[in-house]
């Protein structure tokens, strides 16, 4: 059943995402409200998919950032007047919702041996947050590419598809600084439940542990891109690149771990 | 269509395509002028007219005899060239009857009309030119003009008619609302107070742009355009380190080499701390040095370019025009079917009427000879007539209406009141 949901909305985002894709390929645009509906119709087949799945692994994670990035975009599609989120949030969740049913998306796998209420609970706020704060990191480095894009764009004076289609940059500056302000609280508690639950059940701090690692350093990239950009004034351009280069480093970071300690860990 | 005012619905005009702009000028009308105009025209037996006059074209709508309105309209625009051509005003004109008429309004107000395709600004005269000539437009041409606004509304929603921007002035603000968004609240410094300068700067300015200088060589000119758009007269000398805090420059000079250059504005460029700045050329040759659109977040756009962004946008909407004619045609039968509904009603009521009158005197003559006939029997033939006639009325009546509906009765009610001799109605 898990599964089955988990595809009908990889079908939905999937058939969303070849919408709004379609006018880089010389096809005509679809109607704004099919671009809309057919994500929303995803979403609401995947939260009720999510709400039978236990978080634990790397198939939930990534099936709720997924999520999260889709409930972003539309949310972002609204304040920005237009489908230019989706033309990178679109593919990444169909991407992510994708390696989730590869990964395995076994319902009812319980959070430890001696799980109860209270500590699920605990898990399961740290999963949401850390997803949300990771997708909204996701959310302002798409905001970065759009606007360097846009910026190109502007600056050689070639007016075609991303001129007309993405938004202007101002509103793209500000969707990056949203991102980014309102991901690191999130992303913040998310790292601090973490740490208290290892504290508090699994026997204390382990920092060796490439997940903890991992958590704690897209902490420090986040924070970096916040300071920078609420204390030192970075805005455009600059902001733009600094997000960009956070993220990837993020990315790489986790490709990293992922190599060096396969299967080491559930989320990684 | 006769209808049942016994006249037909006509556009008798001219327009961008038909008469050049010194004679367009000439036939222009201003709001205070229609209602004397249409009174004129209409003086020769018209009984709706409403009066559209634009830059690019000045149109009597009316519902009347073609004769003497036609007479009536030439007479009135000839009277306003200095030299005529030998066929007067109507060589510059143009007449559409009925139906024709109809889809003509129509794609006048959806843009498909224009000189610049799909423009807006159009609807909005339409119904100006409804509302000054309100008094005496009539029944049928409010509600011509009624639906001619819904249909420019649904050409312009359920269509591309309308996107992007199809001119250079409107190209540079597309292009500034890509840079900075909402343009409101943004200011904006122009240099020159040409033409083209106010133009551009007016359409800045519809924008919530606050123009805040207004540099020329000469002082009067730029004070008329400071004062008509807010914002201060300055010499062009005095305008150069506002380069440092505006966010929109607009350069439109008539001076012959570029006159901001590296050197006037370089440095003050550089003190914006990555602000960015859009300079927006509209001077031929061009105002700006080319190499001002090296430095960070200055974005620079010629007249060139803003053509580029017009010309897009004109070929996309070109794209638009089948969907935009089919809702036309949609919208032209669906009027068409009103306009047929409204003359068939009072004419077949006159031709019944007329029919049982003469039922009514033949059965009369035909019972003072039949004398001998029974109170019963004088009734059953009186019957028999009106079961006759009805018989006779039925499928024609229908045929009329149902012709009617599909905006084909005109032809119909037309052969019905010369073959059974009814006069036109007043």
């Amino acid at each position: 059943m898990i599964v089955t949901l988990h595809l009908i909305a990889l079908a939905l985002y999937g058939l969303a995402t070849a919408f709004v894709l379609a006018p880089f390929l010389g096809a005509r645009a679809a109607p704004r409200a099919l671009t809309i509906a057919l994500p929303c119709a995803g979403a609401a087949f995947h939260v009720i998919a999510i709400s039978q799945l236990t978080p634990v692994g790397l198939g939930p994670a990534l099936s709720m950032l997924a999520f999260c990035l889709v409930l972003l975009q539309l949310v972002s599609e609204r304040l920005l007047r237009g489908s230019a989120v989706s033309f990178f949030a679109g593919p990444v969740a169909t991407g992510l919702v994708g390696l989730a049913i590869l990964s395995g998306l076994t319902p009812g796998a319980s959070l430890d041996a001696g799980g109860n209420g209270g500590r699920s609970a605990w898990f399961i706020l740290h999963v949401a947050l850390s997803a949300l704060g990771l997708a909204l990191m996701a959310l302002a480095f798409i905001a970065a590419a759009l606007y360097l894009l846009q910026f190109r764009e502007l600056k050689s004076r070639r007016f075609g598809q991303v001129f007309q289609r993405f938004p202007p940059l101002e509103r793209l500056d500000q969707l990056n600084r949203f991102a980014l302000i309102a991901g690191f609280p999130s992303l913040t508690v998310g790292v601090l439940l973490a740490l208290g639950y290892g504290a508090q059940f699994s026997g204390g701090l382990h920092a060796a542990k490439a997940q903890i690692v991992w958590g704690i350093f897209t902490w420090v990239v986040l924070g970096w891109a916040v300071w920078v950009r609420v204390v030192r004034h970075w805005a455009g351009r600059r902001a733009a690149l600094a997000s960009i280069a956070g993220f990837g480093a993020v990315l790489l970071v986790y490709v990293a771990l992922k190599l060096t300690q396969p299967g080491a860990e559930r989320f990684l | 269509m006769t209808g049942h005012t016994g006249m037909g619905i006509k556009v008798l005009g001219v327009n961008h395509l038909t008469a050049p702009l010194d004679v367009r000028e000439r036939f222009t009308h201003g709001a205070h002028e229609v209602p004397s105009a249409l009174t004129r025209v209409m003086a020769a037996g018209a009984s709706g007219g409403v009066l559209l006059s634009t830059c690019n074209r000045t149109e009597f709508y009316l519902v009347a005899d073609d004769e003497p309105a036609g007479d009536a309209v030439w007479s009135l625009l000839g009277e306003r060239l200095d030299t005529k051509p030998a066929g007067g005003a109507r060589e510059y004109g143009y007449i559409a009857r009925d139906r024709e008429a109809v889809r003509h309004l129509y794609r006048v107000s959806s843009g498909l009309d224009s000189m610049i395709l799909g423009e807006s600004q159009i609807q909005g005269q339409v119904r100006e030119a409804w509302e000054a000539s309100r008094a005496q437009a009539g029944p049928v041409l409010h509600r011509l003009f009624q639906s001619a606004l819904h249909v420019g509304s649904r050409v312009r929603t359920e269509t591309g008619l309308g996107m992007g921007t199809a001119s250079a002035a409107s190209a540079g603000v597309a292009v500034a609302g890509k840079i900075f968004g909402d343009l409101a609240g943004r200011t904006a410094l122009i240099l020159g107070a040409g033409d083209m300068a106010e133009l551009a700067a007016t359409c800045l300015s519809d924008q919530g742009v606050q123009i805040t200088l207004v540099a020329n060589r000469t002082h009067e000119r730029a004070r008329a355009i400071a004062e008509r758009l807010g914002g201060k007269a300055v010499s062009l000398e005095e305008a150069w380190p506002h380069f440092a805090t505006t966010d929109i420059a607009l350069c439109s000079t008539a001076a012959p080499h570029a006159v901001v250059t590296w050197e006037r504005v370089g440095a003050v460029i550089g003190a914006r701390r990555g602000r960015p700045l859009c300079i927006l050329d509209l001077a031929v040759p061009r105002d700006v040095d080319p190499a001002i659109a090296q430095l960070e977040n200055v974005f620079l756009y010629d007249v060139d370019d803003l053509q580029t962004v017009a010309a897009q946008a004109t070929a996309r909407r070109r794209d638009e025009v089948p969907a935009a004619e089919r809702i036309v045609e949609e919208e032209t039968d669906l009027f068409w079917a009103w306009y047929g509904g409204l003359g068939v009603v009072p004419t077949i009521k006159e031709w019944r009427q007329q029919m049982d009158s003469l039922r009514a005197t033949e059965l009369d003559r035909a019972l003072r000879q039949l004398s001998h006939l029974s109170p019963e029997d004088r009734a059953r033939l009186e019957q028999f007539s009106q079961a006759l006639l009805n018989k006779f009325l039925h499928h024609p009546t229908i045929a009329l209406k149902q012709a009617a509906e599909q905006g084909r009765g005109y032809g119909l009610l037309e052969a019905l009141r010369r073959l059974f001799g009814m006069e036109p109605p007043e």
